[in-house]
This record gives C-alpha cells, sequence and structure tokens, in this order.
C-alpha cells in the first residue's frame, strides 16, 4: 500500500534563510506522525508547501502514491488534506458556521443553506465531541474555543489526512487530552494526522511515529514507542530535557505589584474578574492558574491598562496606577507579554527593530527626545536577538518572516531587556522550543533574583508549578484558593481549575 | 438598551424613525414652521438621497471585500458621462445600463491598481477622481460639444424614466394627513413622500438595499467576498480565490457608483454637466461609515444625510428663507442631549459632557437667529458623521482589513 504522504528532496529558500533543504517525509496511511524540531527549523514551512500555501522550490510530493503539485489550497483540499495553522485563521467578526463553511459552503442554487450547514456542523461536532455554538462570534469566544473550530474547519470538510500545527500550544491539559481523544477516534476512522508540538511528553503519547528536523534537514524517523522524552530532545537540539524549577526562594517582603478589590464588568454588566485582590513582591513570581475564560485575561488587561477596571486599585510600588494610561504605566516599569502575539504582541509586517521598541518607544535607546533613535533601535534589537536566539538572518526582515517560536523570542527578548519592576506574563514559553523554553525560564529566575515580580499566566502546568512561588487559582472570576507549587501535582491543580477540588471541599 | 439591540434591524431603523418623527414634529410646532414634516421635504429628501445611497453601497462592496473606494466620486463621475451618452442614444434605460457600465470600468481600474498591483488605495482612488473629470471633459469634446445644446462641459437634455404613485395607499395616508391629528398625520404626510409620484429610477435605487443585504450576507459569492474584508489569508488558506472576489466588490463598487452618476442625470439635473457631482461620492462614504458598514444602515444614512439638502430646497425660495432649517438647529440638540443622557447613563463622563457642550452651541445658535445661512444645509451630513463617530466609534464595525495590502502565500 502506497503511504500517505511522501515528500523527498523538498526545499525552500526565502531571502537569507533556507527553510526546508532537501527534507524527506513518509507518512503511512492511518497513523498519526509528529514533527518535532526547534523553533525555525522549518516545521510550518514544510506544513504550508504540503498544504499549497507555499510553492517548494524543489521536490517531488505523491499522495497515496500519485505525484501532485498543488498551486492554492484548493488543490489539497480536493485531495482530502485540511490544515490547522500555527496561528488561528479566523475571521473574528463572522459567525462560527460562516468561519467553518467558508469555502464549502452547502448551496441551493447560489444561495447558503444555513440549515443545512448547521446541521451537517451538529453532527461533525456530536461524532467528535466538540461543541460550538454555530451562531457565536469569534470575537466573544476564548483562545481555546477558537482553537476548537479551527480543528472542527478541518473535519467539516471530511479530511482524510489532517495537518495540525501546534494545536495544542494554547490548550489545558483537560482540553489537550479531548482534543488527544479525537484525534485517536479520527484515527479509528482511517484518518492519517501530522501533529507539530513542542511538549514532547504530549508527542509521546498521541504519536505513532516521529519525524525530527533540525536548520531544515530531515534528522531521524523513530517510531514514538521506542524513544524517550530524552532521546527526543537530544535528536532536536543535542541538550538535556530541562525542567523548570524556581531553586532557592528570592520572595521579599517589598509589595511590587498591588491588586485591591478589583472588579470588571462585560459588556452585558456581568463580573467576569470579581472582587480580585492579590500581592505580588519584590523577587516574587505569582502564577495564575485557570481555564481560559476564568477571567484571567481580564484581569491582566486590567492590570496593563487596555480594560478598564469598575472598581478596585491597582498600585505599583505604592504608587497608584489604576486611572493611569497604557504608556504611563509601561513607563513606570510595567513589562507585558501578551497572550497572543499576533494580536497583540507584534506588527507584523515592520520590520524587527520598530517591532523591539514596540512599548518602549519613548525611552533610550530606541528614541532619543522626539526622534526615533534608529541606529539605537537596530543595535538593541542585534543584542535581543543574540541573547534570547532569535532565528534570523537580521534585524531588517518583517516580524511575518520569523517563525512562530522566534516571534515569541523577539517578544520575550523585548521585555526582559528593558528590566522591567513589574513583569505580566502570559503563556511566556508559548510555541517555544524546549532548548529555548529553559533559556527563557533561566531569564526569568535571573530576573527574579535581581527583584522582578511577576505575574504568571500560563496552560503549562508543569511551568506554572515549576516557576511560581505562589499559585493562585481564578475561577469563574474569582481567587478561589491559593496553593504552594511545593506540595502540588499537574493533576491536582488541573482539579482546582475545573472547580472539582473546591467542590470536594465544600 | 438590550431589548432595542436584540431587534431586527428594519425594527430598530423603523422605530429610529418614528422617534424622530416625533421630534420632528414637536419642534416644528415649537418653531413655526410646517416644512420639516412635508410630502415635498420627504420626496426631496428621497430623491436627493438615491445617488448617496447608491454611492454609499458601492461603497459597502469595495470595503467589505478589502478595498477602500475613495474614488467613488470619479466613477459616478463616469457614470454621469456614460449616462447622458447611453441616455442620448436608446433613452433612459440605455442611461442607466451605460451609467452602470462606465462606472464599473472605473471600478476595474481600481481593482487592476489595488489587487494586482497592489497601488496604495487611497492613492489610486485619488487618481481616479482626478482622471474621471478629465475624461469625462474630453469626451465631451468629441461627442457633446457638435450637437445642439451640448458643449464641453454639457450634453443635451435627457429625459428621466417618469413617475409612479402607488394607487390607494397614497390617497390612504393624504385622508390621514388631512386630519391634522398630531404625530399621526405628520408621520402619513411625510410618508406619503415615499410612495406619491415617485421615479422609477428611486424604486430601482431603493431595491438595491435588499438585494445587496441579501447577496453580501446570504449568497456563497457574498461570504467570500466579505472574507476578503475580514481575514483574506482565512480564506486563502481554505481555497477562496481572494483576487477574484476583491476584483469583483471592486467593480460592482463602481457600477453602483455609476447608476448613482446616472441617477443625477437622468432624475436630478436633465443633462449631463462637468462638476454636477457635488461630492456625493464622499458623502455616500460618510453613509457608510453611518450605516455601521451594513446595507440598510446606508439607506439610514443617506436619508438622514440628504434631509438637509431636502428641506433646504423648498426652505430656501420664493416664500420662505430658511426658517425650518434654522429649526434643524434645535432638532440636532434634543438628539445631542439624547446622548449625553445615553453617554452619561453608560458611565463615559468625556462623551457626556462633550455631547452636552454640542448641545448647548446648536440650542444658542436656534435661539440667536431667526432664519438659517444657506450654507448651513451642505456641512450638515460631514457634522452629521463627525458626531457619530466621535460617539459610536467603539460600536462600529467596518471590515478589518480594508485599506491593508494583500499578497497571495504571505502568511
Ligand atoms: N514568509 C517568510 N519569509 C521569510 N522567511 C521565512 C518566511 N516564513 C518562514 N521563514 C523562515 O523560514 C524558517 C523556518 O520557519 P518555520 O516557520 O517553518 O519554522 P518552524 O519550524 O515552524 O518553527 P516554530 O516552531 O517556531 O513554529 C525560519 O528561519 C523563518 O524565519
Ligand atoms: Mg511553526
Amino acid at each position: 500500500m502506497a503511504p500517505a504522504i511522501e515528500l523527498i528532496g523538498i526545499t525552500k529558500r526565502f531571502p537569507g534563510v533556507i527553510a526546508n533543504d532537501n527534507i524527506n517525509l513518509t507518512v503511512a496511511e492511518g497513523e498519526i506522525h509528529a514533527i518535532c524540531g526547534e523553533n525555525g527549523a522549518g516545521k510550518s514551512t514544510l506544513m504550508k508547501i504540503l498544504y499549497g500555501m507555499q510553492p517548494a522550490d524543489e521536490g517531488v510530493m505523491r499522495v497515496f502514491g500519485e505525484e501532485v503539485t498543488f498551486s492554492s489550497p484548493n488543490d489539497a483540499i480536493e485531495r482530502g488534506i485540511g490544515m490547522v495553522h500555527q496561528h488561528l485563521m479566523l475571521a473574528d467578526q463572522m459567525s462560527v458556521i460562516e468561519n467553518v463553511i467558508l469555502g464549502s459552503e452547502p448551496t441551493k442554487r447560489g444561495v447558503i443553506d444555513f440549515d443545512a450547514a448547521k446541521a451537517h456542523l451538529a453532527e461533525v461536532g456530536r461524532a467528535y465531541g466538540l461543541t460550538v455554538d454555530p451562531d457565536d462570534y469569534i470575537d466573544t469566544l476564548e483562545i481555546g474555543e477558537r482553537q476548537r473550530v479551527e480543528i472542527i474547519k478541518v473535519l467539516y470538510r471530511g479530511a482524510k489526512i489532517l495537518i495540525l500545527d501546534e494545536p495544542t500550544a494554547v490548550l489545558v491539559p483537560q482540553e489537550v487530552e479531548e482534543l488527544f481523544n479525537n484525534l485517536r477516534e479520527l484515527k479509528q476512522d482511517g484518518a492519517t494526522i501530522i501533529f507539530i508540538d513542542h511538549k514532547l511528553q504530549e508527542v509521546l503519547e498521541i504519536s505513532d511515529s516521529i519525524t525530527v528536523i533540525r536548520r531544515g534537514k530531515t534528522v531521524a524517523t523513530v517510531a514514538a514507542s521506542e524513544v524517550t522524552a530524552g532521546d527526543l530532545a537530544e535528536l532536536m537540539v543535542g541538550e538535556e530535557l530541562p525542567s523548570p524549577e524556581t531553586g532557592a526562594s528570592t520572595v521579599t517582603t517589598d509589595v511590587a505589584l498591588a491588586v485591591t478589590d478589583l472588579t470588571v464588568r462585560d459588556d452585558d454588566g456581568r463580573a467576569i474578574v470579581d472582587n480580585v485582590s492579590l500581592q505580588v513582591h519584590r523577587g516574587e513570581i505569582l502564577g495564575v492558574a485557570g481555564i481560559e475564560g476564568n477571567g484571567q485575561s481580564e484581569l491582566i488587561n486590567a492590570i496593563v491598562g487596555t480594560y478598564a477596571a469598575e472598581t478596585g486599585s491597582i498600585e505599583m510600588a505604592g504608587r497608584d496606577i489604576g486611572s493611569a494610561s497604557v504608556r504611563e504605566r509601561r513607563e513606570g516599569g510595567l513589562g507585558y507579554v501578551p497572550q497572543d502575539r499576533h494580536r497583540e504582541g507584534l506588527l507584523l509586517d515592520a520590520p524587527l527593530w520598530e517591532n523591539a521598541a514596540l512599548g518602549h518607544q519613548t525611552a533610550a535607546p530606541y528614541s532619543k527626545g522626539f526622534w526615533v533613535d534608529r541606529p539605537g533601535s537596530r543595535s538593541q534589537t542585534q543584542q535581543i536577538r543574540e541573547e534570547f536566539d532569535v532565528r534570523t538572518p537580521n534585524v531588517d526582515v518583517s516580524a511575518r518572516a520569523l517563525s512562530g517560536g522566534n516571534q515569541q523570542k523577539l517578544i520575550i527578548g523585548r521585555e526582559m531587556t528593558a528590566e522591567p519592576a513589574v513583569l505580566i506574563a502570559a503563556h511566556p514559553t508559548r510555541g517555544i522550543d524546549v532548548g529555548a523554553q529553559a533559556d527563557v525560564w533561566n531569564q526569568i529566575r535571573q530576573a527574579r533574583a535581581n527583584g522582578l515580580a511577576t505575574l504568571l499566566i500560563s496552560a503549562d502546568l508543569d511551568e506554572l508549578i515549576g516557576l511560581s512561588d505562589t499559585i493562585v487559582v481564578m475561577y469563574h472570576g474569582r481567587l478561589v484558593a491559593t496553593l504552594d507549587p511545593a506540595e502540588i501535582d499537574p493533576r491536582t491543580l488541573g482539579s482546582y481549575m475545573t472547580g472539582a477540588a473546591l467542590k470536594g471541599d465544600a | 438598551m438590550s431589548w432595542f439591540t436584540n431587534l431586527p434591524s428594519w425594527a430598530r431603523w423603523s422605530l429610529a424613525a418614528a422617534v424622530g418623527m416625533f421630534v420632528l414634529t414637536v419642534v416644528q410646532r415649537v418653531s413655526g414652521t410646517d416644512l420639516l414634516t412635508e410630502e415635498g421635504t420627504a420626496q426631496a429628501m428621497l430623491r436627493w438621497s438615491i445617488p448617496i445611497l447608491l454611492a454609499g453601497l458601492g461603497g459597502l462592496y469595495s470595503e467589505r471585500a478589502g478595498i477602500v473606494n475613495i474614488g467613488l466620486e470619479g466613477m459616478m463621475i463616469l457614470g454621469t458621462w456614460f449616462g447622458a451618452w447611453g441616455a442620448l442614444n436608446w433613452g433612459p434605460w440605455g442611461g442607466l445600463a451605460a451609467g452602470l457600465v462606465g462606472g464599473a470600468l472605473g471600478g476595474l481600474l481600481h481593482a487592476v491598481a489595488t489587487v494586482s498591483f497592489g497601488v496604495d488605495q487611497i492613492i489610486s482612488g485619488v487618481g481616479i477622481n482626478i482622471l474621471a473629470p478629465a475624461l469625462t471633459r474630453f469626451l465631451s469634446e468629441r461627442v457633446f460639444s457638435g450637437e445642439a445644446g451640448g458643449s464641453v462641459s454639457q450634453s443635451p437634455r435627457v429625459d428621466g424614466f417618469g413617475n409612479f404613485t402607488v394607487p390607494g395607499l397614497a390617497d390612504f395616508l393624504g385622508t390621514i394627513r388631512d386630519q391634522e391629528i398630531f404625530w399621526i398625520s405628520d408621520v402619513a404626510g411625510f410618508s406619503r413622500g415615499f410612495v406619491a409620484e415617485m421615479s422609477w429610477f428611486t424604486l430601482i435605487g431603493l431595491l438595491t438595499v435588499p438585494l445587496s443585504g441579501w447577496l453580501l450576507w446570504k449568497t456563497r459569492v457574498g461570504l467570500r467576498m466579505r472574507i476578503c474584508g475580514e481575514n483574506p489569508n482565512a480564506g486563502e488558506s481554505l481555497g477562496v480565490n481572494i483576487y477574484g472576489h476583491k476584483y469583483l466588490g471592486v467593480i460592482i463598487s463602481g457600477g453602483l457608483s455609476g447608476l448613482a452618476g446616472a441617477f443625477i442625470v437622468l432624475e436630478l439635473a436633465g443633462l449631463y454637466r462637468g462638476g454636477q457631482t457635488l461630492g456625493r461620492g464622499f458623502i455616500g462614504l460618510a453613509a457608510l461609515v453611518f450605516g455601521n458598514w451594513r446595507a440598510i444602515g446606508v439607506l439610514a444614512g443617506s436619508l438622514v444625510f440628504s434631509y438637509p439638502f431636502g428641506l433646504s430646497l423648498v426652505d430656501f425660495n420664493a416664500e420662505s428663507s430658511g426658517g425650518a432649517t434654522r429649526a434643524l438647529l434645535l432638532v440636532i440638540a434634543i438628539a445631542l442631549a439624547g446622548v449625553m443622557v445615553w453617554a452619561q447613563r453608560s458611565g463615559k463622563r468625556g462623551d457626556a459632557i462633550l455631547a452636552g457642550l454640542f448641545a448647548a452651541i446648536a440650542l444658542v445658535w436656534y435661539l440667536g437667529t431667526e432664519t438659517a445661512a444657506a450654507w448651513l444645509p451642505n456641512t450638515m451630513p460631514y457634522a452629521l458623521v463627525l458626531i457619530v463617530l466621535l460617539f459610536a466609534s467603539q460600536r462600529l464595525r467596518g471590515p478589518r482589513t480594508a485599506g491593508l495590502p494583500y499578497r497571495r502565500g504571505e502568511t
């Protein structure tokens, strides 16, 4: 039997980079095949080529034994290939159903048959246990729900070959578990799945075979049952698998950030952040655990100043910043790593050095008085590039040209080099490979030793437990528990997050 | 206010219209005029609104497809010339068709420049606005100047479509109007302007509203056009031909602007004359913003914006000299006071203060004059759209990527 996918000698060059260098990949029908590799190794590029989004410079592709050339995703879709992209591809101001059916709308004489579409959507939803309200608008959904819509988009088309580019990056463990069950079911039904992920445990759990890519070249293809996470990490980066640990406590008694009785309401007057009080001391990392949609993002938005709080106060180093503008807060030493790098973190079409200045544009070395300091910005960006290992030919390329993980590294570098007094970090290592992850953790730890106060939000519970000095659990807008990370494992933390442990207590 | 936002949009706008009529009725009692709710005012408003409506709908298609179209005005100018030329040769239907095609050619030019060659959308639009009057002048010299009544800047006279009156309904509304019941009769009289002696071309213009709403929101091609304005990369990743749908949106946009031009020639002026579009393309864009990038909203915007024009037609003449237009200042003061209350209730202190200030200015102006200046009606649409932008900008939801360049395979 011919393999589902056969890629032979695929090469793809971008100005200054060879993203794929003579890559070979064979995926058998009905298997779950993981692709691992460092940030910028060329995984997404390879998948976009397979999906017809980008043409390869060289190489041959075969789908079920037949040689193909794709000039647009349409050709790939026709062959039964579907792809969930690393970054969300949704129209925010359209409804779920519109996003899902786009491109393969059921019609009666050109008029969209929304009833048939919804019926089919419900069917798909039932079959895989994925529920969404078809009439919801995307911008009212949490990021995890949006990810679900992306997966439904592919399933709706009945794809036989699914490409999932880091689908779990934004999901909490429970949701990952659900997704994996769906994938197993799909496999049972005969689907072939290509899966990209930086979390090696997940890779080992779900996949049958694994291909490792390093710097655009295939390093090895191995059976999942025959390797450990350590082996994989070594294949990828030639290093041991790191783990996040804070080491000795550096917590001081100076309060760097104090939030008191903070309430944020949505348009309907519902309290999304409900009377929250918390303190972060100099040298402390306070982890906020919670399933997406329980008010964490509104909490950090209120602290950063992009949401107006209804009541309550926010103080930084004893100074009330509740009515200060975002810029004043930033200039006052507030660092911010947003949860969605494309939406809030970067200007995709601007060069890296401009992106590095974002949020710090009023201060040296990015500006001199009224003027932008170009040489200063460039050399500062150059420094971020070296220190944080941002893989890029130079600092004048647009942010769009960076791989997802390298975009994230740029944001981390931008915030850390500004030496903030308080850092609000939402999923700081989202999409970053295991090697670079360790570097980011080290950076945060070092800053912590120098007195940085960090408010950490992360879907990666190991990271949350490993880095935090204290963990608070947010549930339905309230802080419902304070936990000591030394005494808790991801499983128990997860049950706090879903509210299960709370009911047990009561 | 959630019950209000939950209503279907036609019900919302009808309710707003009813409240608006109530305010007009009260104000005209206070100010001693009866022109505000006069049938003639409604008729003039409706006739003046159609070019703005068609241009605004043109803008709707283009911006929904992700292309900002500042060139509506130029495409409308093409519509005036081709409309007159078509009407001279083949009568009103020929004028309508030729205007449509002429405008669509302008749209095609804009599409080639912005979609295929990535020219900045504003620059291309401005270019078309400069090119169109020059081109029509050149064409006039070739075609019209030899004919009787024609010159380099003018065509011979052309005939319009003619009018119709809805039988029964017009009489019925007339009867109610003559009862002189407070507000009810005013509404009836004003509404009669929409059913009596209406031009067939006006009817065609009005029908484009539901047609556009249906096309853009219910059909496959509409959904695909809209994705171009919301997230073209998402569309591309699902195999949608983004370039093709952008072209389609911009060409339809040009066609509708051309129709607007043909309407001016056939129904308002009776001939082609250089410079007769008077910036209506830009007012159409304002109506698009006012109407929150929705077909029915554009209709509401063009009616609201042409109300001062329509009123000025009956208000500035031998018998009247701006008394009713002055009364409009009081209407604006009341509307702003309403905005103030609403802003105060939703906790926007700054907005409330600003609205209160403007309301006070309008009120003082109203009290301090007997008759309004003749330039006032012309500036009102722009002032209105500024006010709307000032107070409702956070509720407006235009297409996300309109105005941004797009190139395939760059995600
Ligand atoms: N449009 C582009 N223009 C220029 N360079 C690009 C472009 N897209 C990708 N690259 C480069 O190609 C290389 C591979 O990128 P790719 O996105 O495939 O990496 P990746 O393996 O998916 O990494 P990550 O794990 O961070 O997502 C990177 O060096 C990146 O900078
Ligand atoms: Mg990637």
